[in-house]
C-alpha cells in the first residue's frame, strides 16, 4: 500500500517536472528573444497546457500531505531554503505568464517577461537543489527533526541546481521546436541543439562533484541506481540531440521529457528503502513505510482517489489531444 | 519575535490574501455559468459579450487565487510540520482529496476554457465552465472539511501520541462544517453579485457606451446579492448553535467554558485558554456589516422602470459599498480562526507544538518575503482588474476571434 502511494507521489512530481519543466524552459527562452511577437508566440505555444501543468505540483504536494504526512513536514521544513526558492519561482511564473499580456504597453510586458525569466530560473534551481539535498542526506536527530539549514549549502546542491536549470532550458527549447509553426521551429531547434551540450556538461560537473562528496556516497543505499542516473541522463540527452539534428522534434521532446522524469525515479530508487537518510544518526533515517500515513488513511485515500485517477489523466489527455499539433491561427491568443 | 508568532502572522496574511481572491472566483464563476448557459440556450449576443467581459475579469482574478493557494499548501509543511506529524493522518486526508478531486481538474478545465473559444463546440466549451464551477465548489467543500476538523476534531483516536483516522464520515458530518459551508458559499455569491452590480453601476454613472449591457449586469448582480445576503444572515446566525456547543470558549465565558478550561488545565497544565479579544471584535464588526447589507433589499424595488439608474445615487451606494463584503469575510475568518486559540486542533494540539522547529530569522525572512511578494502581486492584480473593468466590454482579449493572431499556418507536429 505504501509502495503504491510512493510510486504515485513520484509519478505526480516527475510529471510535474516534465510538464512544468517546459513551462520554465520556455520562460527562460524569453531572455534570449528581443522580438515581442516571438515572445508572445512562445508563451502561447504553452498556452492551453499552462494551467494544467502546474497542478501536477499541487497534486503531488496533496499526496505528500495525505499519504506521507511525516515526510511532508520533515522534507519541506528540512529543505526550507530550496523549497522557498522553488516556491517563489513557481509563483512568479504563474503570475507572470498569465498577467504579462494584460497591459497593452510593450515596455510593461517586457518587464513581466523578466519576472517570468527570474521565476523560471528560481524554480529550476530550487527543485534541482531539493533533489540533490535528498541524495546527500539530512542531519536528522533521533527526536525526528531535521536540525539546521546549512546542510543544504554544498557544492553538490549548487551544481545540481544549475544542471536542472540547463536541463529545463534545453527541454523548453525542444518543446518549442515541436510546437511552434515550422519557420520559427527551425530557429528554436538550433537553440535547443546548442543548449543540449551545455546541459550535458552541467550534468557531468554535478556527477563528478556528487561522486567526490562523502555524504552522497554514504547516503546512497542502492549505488547501482545512483550510477545509473547520470548514465541514463546522458544517454537521453544524446538521443535528443541526434533526433533534433535529423529534424525529429517529437523524438527529441520525448527524450528530454525522459531526462526530466529520470531524476525523480532514480533518486527514489537510490535511497530505497529510505526517503530521508540521516547523516548524523543512522537510526534516525526515515523509511518509506515509517513516513506513510497509517493504514486507515491510506485505505480511504485509495478508495476515493484510485477510481478518480483515470478521470484525471483522461481530462489531461483530452487537453493535449484538443490542442495537439503546431500552433496556428485557429486558437485565440491569450497569454 | 518568536517563531510561533511569525508563523501565525504568515498564515494569517497569506490565507487572508488567498481568500480575498477565491471568494471572488467562487461567486463570479457561478454567475458566469448562468451567463454562458443563457448564451448557449438563447443564442443572444448580449450574453456572449457579458460572458467574455466578466470572464476576462474572472480569469485575471483567478491568477492570484492560484499563486496564493500554492503558498498555502506548502506552508503547512514549511511552518507547521508538527501539524502533519501529530494529526496528519486525519487532517491530511481531506486536503489530499481536495487537490486530487478538485484543483487538479479545475485548472485543467480552465486552461481549456480560455483557449477553447472558437475551437471547441459550444456545448463542450460550456461543459468546461460547468466543470470549473463544480470543482471550485468541491474544493471549497473539502477545504472546509479540513478546517472544520481543526475547529472540532472528530473521527480519530490517539495512539502513541499520534492521531489516527477511525471514522471518516464523522468528518463530513462535523457540526462545525454544515452551516459554515452554506455561510461561505452564500458569502461568495454576495461578493460576486455586489462586484457585478458595482462595476456596472460605475459604467452607468459614467454613461459609457453599452448602456443596455451594463443595465442587464446590474440587475443580475443586484438580485443575486440581495438573495445571498439573506442566506448569509441565515447561515451566519445558524452557526452560533453548533459552534458554541463544541467550542465553549469561542464566543466568550459562561459555565461550560470554565468547565472546559478546568479540564484542559488538568490535562495540559495551566495556561491561557481564552482566545484573544480580536476574535469577538471580528465577529461583532462582521455581523454589523452583514445586517447593514440587508439594506440591499431596499434597492431591489428600484429596478422597476430603471429608477435605480435614473436616481443615480443608488448607483453610488452600490459602488461605495463594494469593500464591505470583503472586509466582512476577513473579519469572519478572524473570528473563526483566532477564536480557536491557543489550539491548532481544538482541545487536541496547541499551536506551539505544531510550529516547525526552524529559527526565527528564517521564519521572519519567509514572512517578509511572501508578504511583500503576494502583497505586491495582489495590488497589481486589483489594479489590472479595475482597469479592465473600467475599459468596458468592447473587445476583451478573452474569446477574441482569431485572425489578429501571430501565426496563421497549420502543420502537423509529429513528422
Ligand atoms: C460577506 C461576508 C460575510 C458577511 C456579510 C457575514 N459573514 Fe459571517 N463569516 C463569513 C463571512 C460573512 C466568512 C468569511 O465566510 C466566515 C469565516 C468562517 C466561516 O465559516 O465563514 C464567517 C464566520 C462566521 C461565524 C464564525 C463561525 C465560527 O467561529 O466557527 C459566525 C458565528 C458568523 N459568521 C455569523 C454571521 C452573522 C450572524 C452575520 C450577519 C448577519 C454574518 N456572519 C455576516
Ligand atoms: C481562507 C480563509 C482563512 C483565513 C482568512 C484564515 C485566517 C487565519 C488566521 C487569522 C490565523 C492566525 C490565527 C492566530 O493564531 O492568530 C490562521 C491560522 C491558521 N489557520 Fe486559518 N484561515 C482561513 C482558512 C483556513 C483553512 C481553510 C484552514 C485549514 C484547512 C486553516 C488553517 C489554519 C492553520 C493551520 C493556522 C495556524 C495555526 C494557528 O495559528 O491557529 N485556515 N488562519
Ligand atoms: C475556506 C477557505 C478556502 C477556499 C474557499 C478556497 C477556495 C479555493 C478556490 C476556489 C481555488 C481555485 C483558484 C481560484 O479560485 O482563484 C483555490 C486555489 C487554491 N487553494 Fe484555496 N481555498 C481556501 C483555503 C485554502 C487553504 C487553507 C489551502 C491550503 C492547503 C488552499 C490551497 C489552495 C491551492 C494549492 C490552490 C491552487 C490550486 C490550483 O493550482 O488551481 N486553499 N482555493
Amino acid at each position: 500500500m505504501e509502495l503504491i502511494w510512493y510510486v504515485l507521489l513520484g509519478l505526480f512530481f516527475g510529471t510535474y517536472l516534465v510538464l512544468g519543466g517546459y513551462d520554465y524552459g520556455v520562460g527562460l527562452s524569453l531572455a534570449r528573444n528581443a522580438d515581442p511577437g516571438r515572445r508572445r508566440a512562445a508563451l502561447n505555444a504553452v498556452g492551453p497546457f499552462f494551467l494544467g501543468n502546474e497542478v501536477w505540483l499541487v497534486a503531488a504536494v496533496g499526496i505528500l500531505f495525505g499519504a506521507f504526512p511525516v515526510l511532508e513536514g520533515e522534507l519541506l521544513s528540512g529543505f526550507y531554503p530550496a523549497v522557498l526558492g522553488a516556491l517563489a519561482g513557481v509563483i512568479l511564473v504563474t503570475a507572470g505568464v498569465q498577467l504579462r499580456s494584460r497591459p497593452a504597453h510593450e515596455r510593461v510586458r517586457a518587464r513581466w517577461d523578466r519576472v517570468v525569466v527570474v521565476g523560471s530560473a528560481l524554480a529550476a534551481l530550487g527543485w534541482g537543489a531539493l533533489l540533490a539535498g535528498l541524495l546527500q542526506g539530512v542531519p536528522r536527530d533521533t527526536d525526528g527533526h531535521v536540525v539546521g539549514l546549512t546542510h543544504l549549502v554544498t557544492p553538490f546542491a549548487a551544481t545540481a541546481g544549475l544542471a536542472m536549470v540547463a536541463l529545463v532550458a534545453a527541454h523548453g527549447a525542444t518543446f518549442l521546436t515541436l510546437r511552434l509553426p515550422a519557420d520559427d521551429a527551425a530557429r528554436t531547434g538550433r537553440l535547443a541543439r546548442r543548449l543540449l551540450p551545455v546541459a550535458l556538461a552541467a550534468i557531468g560537473v554535478a556527477t563528478v562533484v556528487g561522486l567526490l562528496s562523502e555524504r552522497v556516497r554514504a547516503t546512497a543505499q542502492q549505488p547501482l541506481a545512483g550510477v545509473l542516473l547520470p548514465v541514463l541522463l546522458v544517454a537521453a540527452l544524446v538521443v535528443a540531440r541526434a533526433a533534433l539534428t535529423r529534424g525529429r522534434a517529437g523524438v527529441a521532446f520525448t527524450a528530454t521529457a525522459v531526462a526530466l522524469a529520470l531524476p525523480v525515479a532514480l533518486v527514489g530508487a537510490t535511497l530505497w528503502p529510505y526517503v530521508l537518510v540521516s547523516t548524523t544518526d543512522p537510526g534516525a533515517s526515515l523509511t518509506v513505510a515509517d513516513a506513510a500515513a497509517s493504514a486507515p488513511t491510506l485505505r480511504l485515500l485509495g478508495w476515493l482517489a484510485m477510481p478518480l485517477l483515470p478521470a484525471l489523466l483522461g481530462f489531461q489527455l483530452m487537453c493535449w489531444w484538443v490542442f495537439r499539433g503546431r500552433t496556428d491561427g485557429r486558437a485565440p491568443v491569450y497569454w | 519575535m518568536d517563531t510561533l508568532l511569525l508563523a501565525r502572522l504568515q498564515f494569517a496574511t497569506t490565507t487572508s490574501i488567498h481568500f480575498l481572491f477565491v471568494i471572488v472566483t467562487l461567486g463570479l464563476v457561478t454567475l458566469l455559468v448562468g451567463l454562458q448557459t443563457a448564451w448557449v440556450i438563447t443564442g443572444k449576443q448580449k450574453y456572449e459579450r457579458l460572458t467574455r467581459f466578466w470572464g476576462q475579469l474572472y480569469v485575471i482574478n483567478y491568477v492570484l487565487g492560484i499563486a496564493t493557494g500554492i503558498v498555502m499548501e506548502f506552508q503547512f509543511g514549511l511552518n507547521w510540520s508538527g501539524l502533519s506529524r501529530y494529526v496528519g493522518n486525519v487532517f491530511g486526508a481531506p486536503l489530499a482529496i481536495e487537490t486530487l478531486v478538485a484543483f487538479f481538474l479545475e485548472s485543467t478545465f480552465l486552461g481549456m476554457w480560455i483557449f477553447g473559444w472558437h475551437r471547441l463546440r459550444r456545448g463542450v466549451h460550456l461543459a468546461l465552465l460547468w466543470g470549473v464551477a463544480l470543482t471550485a465548489y468541491a474544493s471549497a467543500f473539502w477545504i472546509l472539511v479540513a478546517n472544520s476538523w481543526l475547529q472540532n476534531p472528530v473521527g480519530y483516536e490517539v495512539r502513541d501520541g499520534v492521531a489516527h483516522l477511525t471514522d471518516f464520515p464523522a468528518l463530513l458530518g462535523n457540526p462545525t462544517l454544515t452551516m459554515a459551508f452554506g455561510h461561505v458559499v452564500s458569502a461568495a455569491l454576495l461578493v460576486g453579485g455586489m462586484l457585478m452590480a458595482a462595476v456596472s453601476a460605475g459604467h452607468l454613472i459614467r454613461r459609457t457606451p453599452d448602456h443596455a449591457l451594463h443595465r442587464t449586469a446590474l440587475r443580475i448582480g443586484l438580485v443575486t446579492a440581495a438573495l445571498s445576503i439573506t442566506l448569509v444572515q441565515g447561515f451566519g446566525f445558524a452557526q452560533f448553535g453548533p459552534v458554541g456547543a463544541v467550542q465553549p470558549t469561542k464566543f466568550g465565558g459562561g459555565d461550560e467554558a470554565q468547565a472546559m478550561i478546568g479540564e484542559w488545565t488538568a490535562r495540559f497544565g495551566p495556561g491561557d485558554y481564552t482566545p484573544p479579544a480580536l476574535a469577538s471584535a471580528g465577529l461583532g464588526f462582521m455581523i454589523t456589516i452583514g445586517l447593514t447589507l440587508g439594506a440591499l433589499w431596499l434597492l431591489v424595488p428600484l429596478l422597476w422602470r430603471d429608477w435605480i439608474i435614473r436616481l443615480r445615487f443608488p448607483l453610488w451606494l452600490l459602488l461605495l459599498a463594494l469593500p464591505l463584503p470583503f472586509v466582512a469575510t476577513i473579519l469572519g475568518w478572524i473570528a473563526r480562526e483566532v477564536g480557536r486559540q491557543p489550539w491548532v486542533a481544538y482541545g487536541l494540539l496547541p499551536v506551539d507544538q505544531a510550529v516547525s522547529p526552524v529559527g526565527a530569522p528564517v521564519m521572519l525572512t519567509s514572512l517578509i518575503g511572501f508578504s511583500l511578494l503576494l502583497g505586491t502581486l495582489a495590488v497589481t492584480n486589483w489594479v489590472l482588474i479595475a482597469r479592465h473593468a473600467a475599459r468596458g466590454a468592447q473587445d476583451p482579449a478573452l474569446g477574441r476571434p482569431p485572425g489578429q493572431s501571430i501565426h496563421l499556418r497549420t502543420e502537423p507536429a509529429f513528422t
